[in-house]
């Protein structure tokens, strides 16, 4: 990252360099006829007010850490994210989700399937793909638990469990949050793994959601293969959101000769992340379950009612006809 | 792949490869602490859950509750001379406060001083004596060391004689320890003894003393409050003597003073300088010439002073004249109008002071160079009095006192020399006769076939030791070749031509490292057997005094015993003059107390010893009892001058410390010398004139042959309230009475000089009176002992009387050369000296073509010296964990080295090269390198931390600089070159 | 109660790295540790000027804002300290330290970096005073015992100030006054949102 102060002091410098390597050629060469350091000095006001936003004033120390060069970083910008942006977000996040889901549910209501069961059920993931997806679910859940922790849990918690309970639970969620992502990490991976080729944007998908994704309405189901277009936002959500998770969570347990505002990106960028995919999983989760009749199974026994499975994923069944792959079996 | 946890005390970044899990090792110690319960406490509810926890080693730490004595003692680094509070629990060292009543520091430290506690907790120390056997280090006994290293010594002795065991001494002594080794060198019969003053500020001592009389800092770090100019030329004080910025800053603050950096690299002093003027290594004088150019064109000289008080100065003139504004910047760099500027200042803006260090003295022309400087002074009239002076800064604590007490191969203790005076001086004071002595040293063969002792022959200096190893045998000018080589407080790495000094090594019988340490010395060869190593203390576990680059004498209290099986120099000297058999006639004056392993000699009593026989230079009056009164009323001395007011109990009137010349005896209370030379003052005020040390008259040679008499005493200059309103000869019991104040001296002290002068007493001069009275009778007079003479300009007795430019033996500049080359071969010191031949050869063959890159080198301020004591101290190895090598932006973008990269700088000699890391920066100049000197432990490349004795390895090694510097020495002292040679960098 | 505060005068600073060891010593921090550390500006060029930074003890320190579980707290002189037995690790102070000052004694961040460990003003942390446990995990009181953090006490050119802010500020104004050029009190403006008037 340049910053602001390197820039400068390669403009500004840049003729005094020039000079200097002018000046020190052997013979016959023209050195400065004066230098006074004193007069020269840098000052501490020109530095800062040279800096752009974000930038540190930075030198040279011998000690080999490179955040230690780091003089000066004047700006707040991370903290004011972290302790106004973030806890906004995240609350608005959560909360209006939560509320968003409560009022679909009260217009909506479950909703059913149109056909009602027909008693045979079809596969639609196999014990692999619900490996990976629990994997991924519960990881999730604890680490949005012990992360929110973090931006929630002094508010929250500590006036309920006392400073000294609260911060062994804290130490206890950090590990916990730090060990986990990894099952996490592999969850996501194994999710785009075996889900992508299912989940490449189709134009069906666009129908999909011109008709609203038919959650709207009772009795009105555009078609949609393995996977509707809600569905695929859910996927590439997790698939990115996990990784930018992931990626971002890394730098931040294993810090690698990075400079503090890359530290500060990758908190900010997990943060956001975070509660963002919170959201949408809190909405995930809703319709794989209580807001929707029969889509838990497929995640839950992994076989779904051939009706459901007809009326969200009519194209899919149809293909699983065709290739006569289709597990079908009567419900006993 | 997850990264493996850190452990909490391993440093960060690519260090950690090379530190072969010291973090480990650190983590045990701690928690076996914890275990001990000397680290009581916890961490309550988190601890007991076992999370990381921080806990740090507390032992050495104050324990709550129980008393703490404070004691005093002196920093052990450099020759600033501050003072050190350690706190003491229990016979542990457990803290360090600020001294704030020491007039020289005021509380303050560098981050060595802020750290020397962690000496004497010595993790990396050597912790029992051990000897080399077929390659591997293995623990002995003291009983065991003693009985063999003598016997060693002895069968040496027998077969090639006294002087093929060449003595290493140390800057790091006590005054008491460094007198003690040069007297039992004496004993002995050699004078191959010698220390680090040879490789720091022989040359200073040596043309300073030849200037004016004493070769040390005329003033002090103090009085540089009151300067109005300052020039720093060759030296860098800001990482060097850090605390002496204290006195520099506040002189350019508060009088608004210039500061004025001469240098080759845009120091960290520079970066404080109202003015830097960057020059080429290697053309100090030309530099001086070119001011002094200025300043005689336009007047700016001190006509009353130049007349009054100094001697030659117009055939500096002349000299001056060739250096025009135009030549001087063809050889230097440096702009006319900035020289001009800086001289115009110097001269006019006053009082000026000129402080100078290695830059200055570590060339093959330094005595030359340092004459140069003194000249520029004396010009000026910038000698003799307050804010004016030759500042020089020493190096090492105890620099100034070890070659004040003639850890020298050419001198007897205080300057005495080595003729037949100086002998039986000192062999009265010792009370052993001098025809012993005499049957001591070996006799050889004169180059006019007549027998000749080597008793008034100047050794062999410490930077050619390993020549006169190896060298033919004809070519060594002694009975045989050095085979034993005995060090205590030296280290290895510190001298130019590494790959030679480990052939010297290897071609050794004995070699024998006393050294809180094991030093380079211990590792770098492929010696497998014959070398020792014996553990000696710091002396923050012995008491003693020490002499700061000021001459203040200072006082240091034992702090705590010597730690593990380390022993202190006194009783190390001590048992080895027994085991060699003369300790009964050494040690007949001094009182032996009880020590940690028995009777060993008392410093005060060796002091005391000092004093009885230190006439020449006013070691007299500076008794045990005045000193510890000094470290006591720390609080009564100025800031400024110095000086106790009168009123004050014991040291009323005093300077601080007691700055020699202390004339007289202990209880004549002298109150020392802030500033030498100082007319303005009574010289029982601590006054002086030049001292007349060249005699009366000089019998100058003229252009036709003829000579000129020309005289050599002051003319119309006196201290203040001089009887003798003139200049006057150094004073003798003739010149006493020639003044008629002979009628002052009482009978004991005509009995003592009768005693001393036998048939002809009249010749008994005030540096041999052991009375006192000649001093005495002197002063009372007004007068100054030692005379009241010019200073002169023109050194008859030394190579280019009036110094003169020469290029460095490797120079870039081969076009500069053939004009100013180098002196004729010769042979100093019993060996050939062949620096013509060499800068012959390298231009012929075209060297610098090759190695284009001018080298320089120079000081860190977290370390000290060859660094093996400070890089195996983890407070300060932290700051600084390579070795590297300055480049200019430039020369790094020509080669395609990158900030941080690894990089081999290669030596025009020996094949040698070394690897270090690149530091890009424009610091130096284009066609200049610059590394520090502190490292050791790689060598061309290789990590040698194997071959340390286990758990004595410094926590950082690496590359020598002079690994890659060359060949080259001062006529006059021996001196390397170690501050310009020629090499060749490219990416590693 | 008195307002302590850091000042470097940065035309006298040196970069002689005492302060730095006079705290590994004071409080035997160990390797990888910095509770102070001296950056210079510009190196190697003429201006260049050298800072010895630290915990600037800020008003309105941004660590004590972002802590997840609040484990600073700042004195009656405003020095702000830190419990080590709350602390869990996190890293998120030296995240928002505009200073660099909080030092962990692990480089990585998995599991915990360990207890954050940073310059306490030589002031200890919530325990008594000088006891043994507030020695073991925070290093000597000397605030306590009526003494002023060694770093300051120790500077070798007296470039870096500490006491009371108005005290400080006035000692460096006067030497500004004097010597007639300043290059600033470094590090104020961030830290106490206010600068010394020359």
């Amino acid at each position: 990252m340049k910053t602001a102060l390197s820039q400068f002091i390669r403009g500004g410098f840049a003729a005094l360099l020039l000079a200097f390597i002018v000046t020190t050629m052997p013979a016959g060469a023209q050195q400065p006829s004066s230098v006074n350091p004193t007069a020269q000095s840098v000052k501490e006001d020109q530095l800062l007010r040279a800096l752009k936003p974000g930038d540190q004033l930075t030198g040279r120390i011998s000690i080999p850490d490179p955040k230690a060069a780091s003089l000066i970083q004047p700006g707040r910008d991370w903290r004011s994210f972290n302790q106004e942006t973030l806890p906004k977000l995240g609350t608005y996040a959560v909360l209006g989700m939560l509320l968003l889901l409560a009022l679909f549910y009260m217009l909506r209501g479950k909703i059913r399937i149109d056909a009602g069961p027909s008693g045979q059920k079809i596969l639609r993931f196999n014990s692999v793909e619900r490996f990976a997806h629990w994997t991924t679910a519960t990881s999730f859940i604890i680490l949005a638990i012990t992360g929110a922790n973090i931006t929630f849990g002094k508010t929250l918690l500590t006036p309920i469990m006392g400073p000294e309970a609260f911060a062994a639970w804290a130490q206890y969620a950090k590990y916990i949050h730090n060990y986990v992502g990894f099952a996490f990490m592999v969850g996501v991976l194994l999710v785009f793994l075996v889900w992508v080729k299912d989940n490449m944007p189709a134009m069906a998908d666009l129908k999909w959601f011109a008709a609203g994704g038919g959650l709207l309405s009772k009795g009105h189901h555009p078609p949609a293969k393995r996977f509707n277009g809600g569905q695929k936002i859910v996927f590439w959500s997790v698939v990115i959101g996990g990784f930018l998770l992931s990626l971002s969570g890394w730098y931040l347990v294993f810090p690698y000769n990075t400079t503090l505002a890359d530290v500060q990106w990758q908190a900010t960028i997990h943060g956001v992340a975070a509660f963002v995919l919170i959201a949408l999983m809190l909405a995930h989760a809703y319709i794989g379950s209580i807001g929707m009749e029969g889509a838990f199974d497929a995640m839950g026994s992994g076989e779904v009612d051939l009706n459901w499975a007809k009326e969200h994923h009519g194209l899919w069944v149809e293909e699983e006809m065709k290739k006569g792959t289709a597990h079908m079996h009567p419900a006993e | 792949m997850l990264i493996k946890r850190k452990d909490g005390s391993a440093p960060r970044g690519a260090f950690l490869a090379g530190l072969n899990g010291i973090g480990a090792e650190r983590l045990d110690r701690r928690s076996f602490l914890r275990r001990s319960g000397l680290a009581a406490g916890g961490l309550a509810a988190i601890g007991s859950l076992g999370f990381g926890t921080v806990r740090e080693a507390k032992a050495k730490m104050p324990v709550p509750g129980k008393p703490v004595e404070v004691r005093t003692n002196i920093c052990t680094h450099c020759s600033v001379g501050c003072t050190v509070k350690a706190e003491v629990q229990e016979g542990v060292w457990v803290g360090q406060e600020p001294a704030w009543d020491s007039p020289i520091n005021r509380g303050t430290h560098c981050a060595k001083g802020a750290s020397v506690r962690e000496l004497v907790k010595g993790e990396r120390r050597l912790k029992y004596p051990m000897k080399l056997v077929n390659g591997e280090w293995q623990r002995i006994s003291w009983d065991v060391a003693f009985d063999e290293i003598s016997k060693k010594m002895l069968e040496i002795r027998a077969s090639s004689g006294a002087d093929s065991v060449w003595f290493l001494g140390s800057a790091k002594f006590s005054n008491e320890g460094a007198y003690l080794m040069r007297k039992f060198a004496a004993y002995w019969g050699t004078n191959n003894i010698d220390h680090q003053a040879r490789i720091c500020h022989s040359t200073t001592v040596a043309g300073v003393a030849n200037t004016w009389g004493y070769g040390a800092q005329t003033n002090s770090y103090n009085d540089i409050r009151n300067a109005k100019t300052m020039i720093i030329m060759g030296g860098n004080p800001a990482e060097a003597h850090p605390v002496s910025l204290q006195h520099v800053l506040s002189g350019k603050e508060v009088n608004r003073a210039n500061m004025i950096v001469i240098d080759p690299r845009m120091t960290r002093t520079a970066a404080h300088a109202t003015e830097y003027v960057r020059m080429r290594p290697g053309t100090d004088i030309p530099v001086i010439w070119g001011m002094l150019h200025h300043i005689f064109k336009n007047g700016w000289e001190d006509k009353k002073f130049l007349a009054e008080r100094v001697y030659g100065m117009d055939m500096v003139r002349k000299e001056c004249e060739k250096w025009t504004p135009e030549e001087t910047e063809r050889v230097t760099g440096i702009p006319g109008a900035q020289l001009e500027k800086v001289a115009k200042m110097f001269a006019t803006e006053k009082p000026s002071t000129l402080i100078w260090c290695m830059g200055a003295t570590q060339k093959t022309v330094g005595t030359a160079n340092v004459r140069a400087f003194c000249t520029l002074l004396l010009a000026t009239g910038n000698v003799g009095s307050n804010g004016t002076g030759a500042n020089i800064f020493r190096g090492h604590c105890n620099v100034q006192g070890a070659t004040d007490l003639g850890l020298d191969i050419a001198n007897l203790p205080l300057y005495y020399g080595l003729d037949a005076g100086a002998w039986n001086h000192w062999a009265r004071v010792w009370e052993t006769d001098y025809s012993w002595f005499r049957d001591r040293f070996d006799v050889i063969k004169a180059a006019d076939g007549k027998d000749v002792s080597t008793m008034e022959m100047p050794g062999i200096p410490s930077t050619r030791w390993f020549d006169a190893t190896v060298l033919p045998k004809e070519q060594v000018g002694q009975k045989d070749r050095l085979k034993g080589v005995f060090v205590m407080g030296h280290g290895g790495n510190s001298i130019p031509r590494m790959p030679e000094m480990t052939k010297g090594l290897e071609a050794l019988d004995l070699l024998v490292v006393a050294d809180p340490h094991p030093t380079t010395f211990a590792h770098i060869s492929g010696r497998k057997n014959g070398t020792y190593l014996l553990p000696i203390c710091t002396q923050f576990e012995c008491s003693g005094s020490r002499t700061a680059s000021n001459r203040s004498i200072q006082w240091g209290e034992k702090v705590v015993e010597p730690i593990f099986e380390s022993a202190n120099d006194y009783w190390v000297l001590h048992k080895f003059a027994e085991k060699l058999g003369f300790a009964d006639k050494m040690f007949k004056n001094i009182t032996m107390v009880k020590g940690k392993y028995g009777m060993e000699p008392e410093p005060e009593s060796i002091l005391r010893e000092i004093n009885r026989g230190g006439w020449s230079t006013g070691y007299t009056g500076q008794s045990p009892e005045r000193l510890k009164a000094h470290m006591k009323h720390q609080d009564k001395f100025d800031l400024v001058t110095l000086r106790a007011p009168k009123d004050v109990p014991e040291v009323g009137g005093d300077y601080y410390g007691l700055p020699w010349p202390c004339w007289g005896k202990p209880e004549y209370r002298h109150p020392g010398t802030h500033i030498l030379y100082n007319t303005n003052l009574h010289v029982k005020d601590g006054g002086g004139t030049f001292r007349a040390r060249f005699g009366v008259e000089y019998e100058e040679p003229q252009a036709d042959g003829s000579k000129k008499k020309i005289n050599l005493l002051a003319e119309g200059s006196y201290s203040k309230d001089s009887e003798l309103k003139d200049g006057y000869p150094q004073f003798t019991l003739g010149v006493l009475k020639r003044l008629g104040w002979d009628k002052d001296l009482t009978e004991a002290e005509l009995a003592t000089i009768t005693r001393i002068g036998g048939n002809n007493p009249d010749n008994v001069a005030w540096s041999i009176d052991l009375s006192g009275g000649i001093q005495r009778v002197a002063l009372e007079h007004g007068c100054i002992p030692f005379g009241n003479g010019k200073a002169r300009v023109n050194a008859w007795n030394l190579p280019d009387p009036i110094p003169v430019h020469r290029e460095p033996i490797y120079s870039p500049r081969t076009d500069l050369v053939a004009k100013y080359p180098t002196r004729p071969d010769g042979r100093q010191f019993r060996v050939p000296n062949i620096g013509f031949t060499v800068q012959k050869a390298a231009v012929d063959k075209g060297i610098a073509k090759d190695f284009p890159i001018i080298l320089s080198s120079g000081r860190l301020v977290e370390y000290e010296g060859g660094g093996e004591e400070t890089r195996s101290n983890p407070w300060l190895a932290e700051l600084q964990q390579d070795m590297f090598v300055e480049i200019s932006v430039a020369d790094a973008a020509d080669r395609g080295i990158r900030d941080g990269s690894w990089v081999w700088v290669t030596g025009p000699e020996s094949g040698s090269k070394a690897r270090v890391k690149a530091l890009v920066t424009e610091r130096v100049g284009k066609g200049v390198a610059w590394m520090p000197f502190h490292f050791g432990g790689w060598f061309m490349g290789e990590d040698q931390r194997s071959k340390y004795p286990k758990g004595t390895d410094p926590f950082v090694l690496g590359e020598s600089v002079n690994t890659v510097t060359t060949y080259g020495y001062d006529p006059v002292t021996g001196m390397h070159e170690g501050k310009v040679t020629l090499c060749q960098i490219r990416a590693a | 109660m008195a307002r302590m505060k850091f000042l470097c005068d940065a035309d006298r600073c040196i970069e002689c790295n005492a302060c730095v060891t006079a705290c590994k010593n004071e409080h035997e921090v160990p390797w990888g540790i910095n509770r102070r550390r001296v950056v210079t500006i510009n190196d190697g060029k003429p201006g260049e000027r050298s800072v010895s930074m630290a915990c600037m003890h800020c008003t309105d320190a941004p660590c004590a804002s972002v802590c997840p579980v609040n484990c600073f707290y700042t004195t009656a002189d405003a020095v702000v300290l830190h419990s080590k037995d709350l602390c869990i690790g996190c890293g998120y102070c030296f995240y928002a330290c505009p200073f660099g000052a909080p030092q962990y004694p692990k480089t990585g961040n998995f599991g915990s970096r360990g207890k954050m460990d940073k310059c306490t003003y030589c002031a200890g942390g919530p325990e008594a005073d000088n006891t043994a446990a507030e020695l073991d995990k925070y290093g000597r009181n000397r605030l306590a015992e009526g003494k002023l953090p060694l770093c300051a006490e120790m500077c070798s050119t007296k470039a870096l100030l500490a006491g009371d802010g108005d005290i400080i500020a006035s000692i460096y104004k006067e030497r500004v006054a004097k010597r007639g050029y300043g290059s600033g009190a470094w590090g104020w403006k961030v830290a106490y949102k206010e600068t010394i008037a020359i």
